[in-house]
């Protein structure tokens, strides 16, 4: 995926990505400080807002290969499950029951599939976002601090889940989050933004322990003493 | 939905109260004590009570005639320039303005049903009647020529039965109701058996708007009839017969709150000069009194 | 009248729930459409638009019943299809009155939640069409909420209908314009009883509605 000269202001924030390259495969983090753009850029890539100027190569990837997961998603007015087979429902495709099951495990609502979404707990909701997201294999997935609800242990199942997607059927993944342990166990190679540009980037062994940009170096200190990440 | 249950059942419990207490309404029909008896508890009759303040406000139940007509509005404002006492209209069906008096919630009435009126004293909702003016009563319909100007309210009605010609009934147990209920009734005659006889259960100025939009006839107090602006293409096809009179009568409620002012009012209304007053309204607007003055 | 609950009464009450149903059956049937299509739109002048329907839904049905009166008395520009004082002209004279509600309820139900739904259905990867088939299913309980405070406007409105209806015994007399007549006439105990039935019939219309809502499930019940 290429992106060439994206540009898009909303009052005093502007982003501005001249050039970027993402191989497709790979899973990506994008890290930095509130405000610095993230959410906005991500947005763009899944096609949710329109950049004031720019072009982005998908490189064959349509609309219905990319999905978004926000902090808080809309939950569609029905049950548990209605909400996880939508994605499916749309596409055609007669949900599997075995895959169905599966999914639900994973996010610990299998004996909830009949309950009303919308009144499930934030947590519960979250998970329900994710599997959804995840049930119907997209090509590009976008990860927007989906996993700030969850406890240790269910976002460790998480990330399981989309180590094992990415080995068996490989998809690109830009993952934002906070937490950087999160980023260190998935992403391979990460974007470091800053003030609406992307700052630096590279692999993730060498921008988490020998970073060079000074922002990124400050960004880390406090990161890694309030979570400890560079242990 | 425990929350909803208690809900209905606040609902409901609701409407059984209201239920009830129209069963409660529903008695007072009977004769009211007539005078207002001094209370027994009071231990020592004060022969001169708290002397009622002269002034104040009284309602008066009439007729919609008398306010469609603007009668009201003409001589009121004396009423209270020579009196002092504020006045409050309730313009309803003759039907109502009596049961407003049956219910205590009118301190005078000003209405045009002889018998019924009759009846109201006879029943000691008040003490007296008094003859207060009069007008009458025409029957209008279109100009077609169907019927022609005539003084034969007989002759009349059988025309519009025997024809199947559109006729609007008030339809409200108002003076005008009963009177042209009366009517029929002399006649031996069903006005139902007119296909086109309709009851519309409005007020004389709506029941005329629609008897000119309905091109029909109708039987209407003159007063209403030449204050309406706008009567298209209807004439008067019948006037100036005996069963055609519209007298007035006006009553004090024997339990109003307010004997003086509502005394006052009877004194008032039948001073000549208030009558002389009644005489000369709609005379600049229409060439003719509206009312003629009968105490 | 003297009878509390004769044959009159009884086509009294049927007459006014054809009407009030059917009124409010063609006041969904323009209404709803109208409100989602309002959301979506963007064109010169929709500010303006959503305003006059914010005025209509509190317009008094009086002027409404003088509106329709005007346009359709004997002089009036449809005069000529000679429908004043009939079931036809109380039922438009409805519509008038309930369509805005409908739309301006809808609208806004619409407004608060479509984006939101576009946006999830746009990661969903969800095409126009399903985009639109979802947003109007999840709106599917303000819909009804709008369809059934119509029908309480139907229900209990009286000026309108009294105007464009005449309270034409046997033909155009409903519950309402009885109701006044009663208490014109001083019948006041067959009045409350009317009453009491039209009560009835309001709770009735709610029961109904909270258990095919229950079967919808409630949306706001969980939260």
């Amino acid at each position: 995926m290429k992106i060439s000269n994206l540009h898009k202001s909303y009052g005093k924030f502007s982003l501005q990505v001249e050039d970027l390259s993402l191989p497709a495969g790979e899973i990506y983090g994008i890290i930095g400080p509130n405000g610095c753009g993230k959410t906005t850029l991500m947005k763009a890539i899944a096609g949710l807002l329109e950049p004031d100027s720019g072009h982005i190569d998908y490189n064959g990837l349509t609309p219905r290969d990319i999905t978004m997961v926000f902090r808080k998603q809309y939950l569609i007015h029905d049950t548990v499950l209605h909400n996880l087979v939508y994605p499916l429902k749309i596409r055609g495709i007669k949900p599997d029951e075995e895959l169905v099951k599966r999914y639900l495990d994973i996010a610990g609502l299998w004996e909830s599939r009949e309950e009303y979404a919308p009144g499930l707990s934030s947590g519960q909701q979250q998970k329900l976002t994710l599997v959804r997201a995840l049930i119907f294999s997209p090509g590009l997935v976008l990860i927007d601090e989906a996993f700030s609800n969850l406890d240790m242990e269910s976002a460790a199942t998480f990330e399981q889940l989309i180590l094992e997607k990415q080995r068996s059927s490989p998809a690109t993944y830009i993952i934002c989050a906070h937490q950087l342990s999160h980023i260190q166990r998935l992403c391979g190679y990460i974007l470091f933004m800053h003030s609406g540009r992307i700052e630096t980037q590279g692999p993730a062994s060498q921008m988490l322990t020998q970073p060079e940009n000074s922002k990124l170096k400050s960004y880390l200190q406090y990161a890694s003493l309030k979570e400890g990440v560079t242990d | 939905m425990k929350r909803n249950f208690m809900l209905y059942l606040a609902v409901f419990v609701c409407l059984i109260i209201v239920l009830s207490a129209c069963g409660g309404t529903a008695q007072p029909t009977q004769p009211a004590p007539a005078p207002v008896a001094e209370p027994a508890s009071t231990p020592e009759p004060t022969p001169d009570p708290e002397p009622e303040p002269q002034t104040g406000t009284i309602t008066l139940a009439t007729t919609t005639s008398t306010e469609d007509s603007g009668l009201l509005d003409f001589i009121l404002p004396n009423f209270t320039e020579v009196t002092g006492w504020d006045i409050r209209v309730i313009s309803v069906g003759t039907g109502a303005a009596l049961q407003l008096g049956r219910d205590g919630e009118a301190d005078v009435l000003l209405v045009h049903a002889r018998t019924e009126e009759d009846r109201f004293v006879a029943e000691g909702y008040a003490e007296r009647r008094h003859d207060v003016m009069y007008n009458d009563f025409v029957i209008v319909g279109p100009s077609d020529g169907a019927i022609a100007h005539n003084d034969d309210i007989e002759a009349t009605f059988m025309a519009i039965l025997d024809g199947n010609l559109p006729f609007v009934s008030r339809g409200d147990n108002s003076g005008t109701h009963i009177r042209e209920l009366q009517i029929w009734e002399s006649l031996n005659v069903s006005p139902e058996d007119n296909t086109n006889y309709i009851e519309v259960g409005q007020g004389m100025g709506a029941t005329l708007g629609m008897t000119v939009e309905m091109d029909a006839f109708t039987l209407t107090d003159r007063a209403t009839w030449l204050a309406y602006p706008d009567v298209g293409n209807l004439v008067i096809v019948c006037e100036g017969n005996e069963l055609l009179l519209n007298p007035y009568g006006v009553m004090v409620v024997s339990t109003t709150e307010h004997p003086v002012g509502a005394q006052a009012f009877i004194d008032w209304i039948t001073n000549p000069a208030t009558q002389q007053l009644i005489s000369t309204f709609g005379v600049a607007e229409f060439g003719q009194p509206l009312f003629f003055p009968e105490a | 009248m003297t009878q509390i609950l004769d044959a009159e009464v009884l086509a009294i009450i049927t007459l006014t729930l054809r009407m009030t149903i059917l009124s409010t059956a063609i006041s969904s049937v323009i209404g709803v459409p109208l409100g989602l299509w309002l959301d979506r739109a963007s064109f010169a002048g929709k500010r303006l638009v959503v305003m006059i329907n914010r005025t209509l839904m509190a317009s008094p049905p009086v002027v409404v019943g003088l509106v329709v009166y005007l346009i359709l008395m004997r002089n009036g520009p449809l005069g000529f299809l000679r429908l004043l004082f009939t079931f036809e002209a109380m039922v438009i004279a409805q519509v008038l009155l309930i369509t805005p509600i409908v739309c301006g309820i809808v609208y806004t139900a619409s407004q608060r939640s479509s984006e939101r739904i576009r946006v999830f259905a746009l990661t969903m990867g969800a095409d126009k069409r399903q985009t639109r088939s979802l947003q109007i299913k999840e709106l599917s309980n303000e819909i009804f909420f709008a369809v059934i405070t119509g029908y309480g406007r139907a229900m209990s409105e009286v000026g309108a209908i009294m105007i464009v209806g005449g309270n034409i015994r046997h033909h155009t007399r409903t519950m309402t314009t009885t109701l006044s007549l009663l208490r014109n006439r001083g019948e006041i105990e067959q009045a409350v009883f009317l009453g009491a039935i039209l009560m009835l019939i309001a709770f009735s219309v709610q029961m109904i509605a909270d258990f095919l809502r229950k079967r919808e499930r409630r949306a706001d019940e969980n939260f």
